[in-house]
């Protein structure tokens, strides 16, 4: 689980180690990466609000 | 009447005065404390992406110049650093985040348009801006003052070529002035470089922003989005005066305007609305009609020798009060007064050999105006 949260925040920022790729690609199921993706996009969008409404007051 | 006169030619009368020293090349600074501040921050920005370009181009040319082949005939073979990666994203994300911060610091203070002193409401209209001090009895519209001689090239080109006006918007400085912008047609926005105003006027909106001016002077804008055929031609030009004047200023349009009030329940004669009609076509209708009634065909219709103008008043003052949907003429309702209105009637119907004998009496139309 930890790995996949680790791999999902990499794949946000954009820069992945080539090791963690394959390992991913190896051993990961698809489904746990859309559903940890989903969720961090959610995280993401509220941060942004967060960040707006605190600006903005 | 010779005041009016005056006000009326004001342009030049206060010279160049604080407006910019500028070079041409970049913008300018400005007289707001909110456009000095954009100012400063285009500059901050500017230098920013100058250092950027410089480390960039640098590494990329040094990089050229020191593994060039004749030096390094055999090419390095390594992929991916992942250290690298991560300082080349987290760099420029930290740069993004350390420019918005105080563009973000800015943009707030630009649409805090709360505890304004004057409220002005600007409207864009195909081609002129109509100002209106709400609250205070006052409005005008302003028209371009640019002889068309100059723009058909038989003139030589004045100073402020097509950014003049024959009534400029006149603020106060030291007060928080905020305007309100709509529009009755279609989108027009007006732009006035030196207070960092840029703002769409949108009909069926209303869109905010606010000046507080530091230096009287007079400030040159124009129409920034385009509107059709005139759209070069409906500058706008600010006098900013100092808040005594601006108020004595004010007072006497508010004599103005209620002794142009008094004006409608009398009777006018031929002449004077022949004159004031004659005033009123060439800043509102000629850049349509053309100044002797000809039109344009085929959109402008001519007015000059026009028969149903002639034989119809009853269409011929709705045709300008009301406009015509689906065509070019707007509606004058709520742009020109009903003196305004009597007068360009009774002008039309009587120049250019349209010799009607006909006087529109200002109290018919304010009759027909509360219809």
């Amino acid at each position: 689980m930890w790995q996949v949260i680790k791999s999902v925040l990499a794949a946000f920022f954009g820069v992945q180690k080539e090791r963690q790729r394959r390992r991913d690609f190896e051993e990961g199921r698809p489904g746990h990466f859309i559903l940890v993706g989903l969720g961090a996009a959610a995280v993401l969008v509220g941060l942004v609000v967060l960040v707006a409404v605190l600006v903005a007051r | 009447m010779s005041r009016r006169l005056a006000w009326l030619s004001g342009s030049g009368v206060m010279g160049l005065s604080a407006q910019a020293q500028a070079s041409g090349w970049n913008m300018p600074v400005g007289v707001t404390d909110i456009s000095a501040e954009i100012y400063s921050l285009h500059m901050t920005i500017f230098w920013i992406c100058v250092v950027i370009g410089l480390v960039v181009f640098g590494v990329m040319f040094y990089s050229l110049f020191r593994y060039r082949r004749s030096r390094h005939p055999e090419a390095a073979n390594f992929h991916e650093n992942t250290t690298v990666e991560v300082i080349w994203t987290t760099l420029p994300l930290l740069i993004l985040v350390g420019m918005a911060v105080p563009a973000t610091a800015t943009l707030k203070k630009m649409y805090d348009t709360s505890d304004a002193e004057l409220d002005v409401m600007v409207t864009g209209q195909q081609w002129r801006w109509r100002y209106e001090y709400l609250g205070e009895e006052v409005a005008f519209t302003s028209n371009m003052s640019t002889p068309r001689a100059q723009i058909r090239g038989e003139e030589p080109f004045g100073e402020h070529y097509l950014l003049e006006v024959d009534r400029p918007l006149v603020l106060p400085i030291n007060r928080k002035v905020r305007f309100l912008f709509t529009a009755d047609d279609v989108i027009h926005s007006w732009w006035v470089p030196d207070f960092a105003v840029k703002q769409d006027t949108i009909p069926g909106f209303v869109n905010e922003n606010w000046v507080r001016i530091n230096e009287p002077g007079i400030y040159r804008g124009q129409c920034a989005e385009l509107c059709g055929m005139d759209h070069g031609f409906m500058p706008i030009v600010v006098h900013a005066l100092e808040e005594d004047e601006f108020d004595a200023w004010l007072a006497e349009r508010r004599d103005e305007a209620a002794e142009e009030a008094l004006g409608v329940d009398r009777d006018w004669a031929l002449e004077e609305l022949m004159a004031r009609g004659e005033e009123v076509y060439g800043a509102i209708c000629a850049s349509c009609h053309q100044v002797e009634g000809q039109g344009m065909l085929p959109t402008f219709p001519a007015l000059a020798g026009n028969e149903r103008l002639i034989d119809d008043l009853a269409w011929h003052s709705d045709t300008v009060i009301n406009g015509v949907s689906g065509t070019a003429m707007p509606a004058f309702r709520s742009t020109l007064n009903p003196v305004e209105l009597a007068a360009v009637l009774t002008y039309t119907r009587n120049a250019w050999g349209n010799d009607t004998g006909d006087t529109v009496q200002p109290a018919q139309i304010a009759e027909q105006l509360a219809r």
